[in-house]
């Protein structure tokens, strides 16, 4: 080994490792329901989706919505009409594959939402958030950086808003004759693209298990209009074939099989990465406001003093 | 020759600087004024009240620009009778901290989203070119995790109007009506501690504001006295909180009866935290914590070298 090799390889050895960030467990829930508000059909399923914390909320028995606010009329190769048809159709697919009761989607126009008053997919927010009395929200990170879709800033925005207005009694105060009472969302975990700059600051990994990235991986590539071709698997393995190589698990399958089954491994290793920083074996990272969040100078008080009844 | 030639430009531009603001906080006016624009009636008061207390026990004249109504945060009370009450009790809050005048712009809580940007950076722009100050304090619209988002709103329009009326051209109507351009040499951007990175700066000291934590220790009572008088807003707070705890089967022996005692004593509990916070790793026992923009943010770093 050259001297300049080993010494980078003593100061690499010499660095600090990053920080692990610490487990986050399912909330106690003591409303076992949690809404999943985002723009589009996909955003719950890829790499820096809240699939596998879906399936853990399930599996610990809650009851899960789906808040689609976009009709993902630009998301596919068959135009406006049949790319929103074919769109929320996949979405009621992959969502039921982890376990969500529902899809309620709110048909705001993809990729149009800056011209849209936040106030009024705000209220929409506000209602449903009041209707379903959550336990626990997720969604993209209404302060985060860089996100150069427009759907992704607005209806975080709209989340940010909604989760703090919906507490309030004189926000819509029409609401009360439905019987909707002001509610106060104990559980937000919001995710973004963590690679997009400073902004995003996770603060905690949910650790899944190989079923819940299971799930996952198949919900991504359930999102057929816009997930798979045959063509991608095709030309994979034209590529794999030129340098020498194949894959023994894609033998007999046929090109669009081929490339689902990538792209499950894509959602594998984007788990596993997130596992292998953190000292687990795959998982999902967020920015977690818990219950006391609102009041930084009451947070340890309520902690420390409050007690059951 | 050329690099003593710079040097005396330099020096001349720093001195001149300097003398148009001053080298002290005082000093664009006769005397020193202090503006404090808040989206609503707790907030500045929270992360700033004890700073702006002791500008204005030093001398300083102190305005309010409140920017919403603050018609939202009650507890069995209509929107309009919120508004009216806590219109009264943040100018009682305002008076405790010797504020001279405050302006509530009437603006419903909750909803500046829907409200153009640059007709609330020109209500605010109003204000600076009026009142002149020394000193602006504003809503930090750079701090994550800051749930209000009206906050957000208002620090975003206020950092802009600061800048808007130094320039002429900006609202030309108000400068026949005798309201000229105007350099608020200081700014203080302020925020509750939501944020984990608030103590980072987000670049080096060139034009970019700096961490700054202050003492508050000397007017930590005013501090306190200020936020307790904002009586609508900390029982909405105590009953929220009594409400979330009994919906989760859980109770807080201190507000097991909610009355004027209790809920000042929850507000006690939070204004002592928080300075606790601002204070940690610092020399102070109490303090507030600011990204601060002082003269030397007008001069680039290349000339204060």
């Amino acid at each position: 080994m050259k001297v300049f090799e080993l010494i980078t390889v003593l100061a690499l050895a010499a660095m600090p490792a990053a920080a692990e960030l610490p487990i986050a467990d399912i909330p106690p829930g003591h409303t076992k329901t949690f809404l999943v508000i985002h723009p589009h059909h996909d955003d719950h399923s890829w790499d820096y989706g809240q699939a596998g914390l879906i399936t853990k909320l399930v599996d610990a028995g809650w009851t899960g919505y789906y808040i689609r606010v976009s009709n993902d009329e630009k998301d596919g190769p068959h135009g406006y009409p049949h790319d929103d048809m074919v769109n929320l159709f996949e979405a009621r697919e992959a969502t039921e594959n982890l376990g969500i009761t529902d899809v309620i989607s709110l048909n705001w126009r993809n990729d149009y939402m800056d011209a849209m008053p936040i106030n009024e997919i705000r209220a929409q927010l506000i209602l449903l958030i009041r209707k379903f009395r959550p336990g626990l929200v997720t969604s993209y990170l209404p302060w985060g950086h860089y996100d150069r879709n427009p759907d992704h800033r607005k209806v975080a925005t709209a989340v940010g808003e909604a989760v703090w207005l919906a507490s309030f009694a004189n926000v819509h105060p029409e609401h009360r004759k439905l019987g909707l009472r002001p509610y106060r969302v104990p559980n937000k975990f919001y995710s973004q693209r963590f690679d997009y700059g400073k902004g995003y600051e996770p603060n905690v990994i949910v650790e899944l298990s190989e079923s819940n990235v299971r799930r996952k991986a198949r919900s991504y590539w359930v999102h057929r209009n816009v997930r798979l071709s045959g063509s991608t698997g095709r030309r994979m393995r034209a590529l794999l074939k030129e340098q020498g190589l194949e894959i023994p698990e894609l033998e007999g399958l046929s090109d669009i099989e081929a490339h689902a089954r990538m792209q499950e491994w894509s959602m594998y290793d984007a788990a596993r990465k997130v596992g292998r920083e953190n000292g687990v074996e795959y998982g999902e990272m967020f920015s977690r406001l818990g219950e006391w969040h609102p009041w930084p100078g009451l947070k340890d008080y309520l902690e420390s003093n409050a007690v059951d009844q | 020759m050329n690099f003593l030639k710079q040097r005396m430009t330099t020096t001349l531009l720093v001195a001149s600087l300097l003398l148009v603001f001053g080298s002290s906080p005082a000093a664009a006016a006769d005397k020193k004024v202090v503006l404090v624009i808040t989206a609503d009636a707790s907030d500045y008061i929270l992360a700033a009240g004890g700073t702006i207390a002791k500008m204005l026990d030093a001398g300083a004249e102190g305005y309010l620009v409140r920017v919403t109504n603050d018609d939202k945060d009650s507890w069995d009370l209509t929107p309009e009778e919120t508004a009216r009450r806590t219109r009264e009790e943040s100018e009682q809050a305002a008076k405790i901290l010797g504020f001279k005048e405050v302006e509530s712009l009437g603006y419903r809580a909750g909803e500046l989203g829907g409200v153009s940007p640059t007709e609330l950076r020109d209500r605010i722009l109003f204000y600076i070119r009026l009142y002149k100050p020394a000193v602006l304090f504003i809503p930090n619209p750079y701090a994550e995790y800051v749930e209000v988002l009206d906050r957000f709103y208002v620090g975003q329009a206020a950092e802009d109007a600061r800048r808007a009326a130094s320039l002429s051209n900006y609202q030309p109507p108000f400068a026949v009506v005798g309201l000229e351009t105007h350099v608020t040499p200081e700014l203080y951007y302020y925020a509750q501690p939501f944020d984990p990175r608030r103590r980072e700066a987000e670049s080096t000291a060139t034009f970019v504001p700096q961490p700054k934590a202050l003492d508050i220790a000397s007017t930590f009572d005013k501090k306190l006295r200020a936020a307790q008088a904002l009586k609508t807003i900390n029982h909405s707070t105590a009953m929220r909180i009594k409400d979330r705890l009994e919906s989760t089967d859980r109770r807080l022996p201190l507000l097991d009866e909610i009355n004027e005692e209790s809920v000042n004593r929850l507000v006690e509990i939070n204004i002592h935290k928080l300075a606790e916070i601002a204070a940690k790793d610092t020399e102070h026992s109490q303090a507030e914590e600011f990204h601060y923009a002082g003269v030397e943010y007008q001069i680039p770093s290349k000339y204060l070298q």
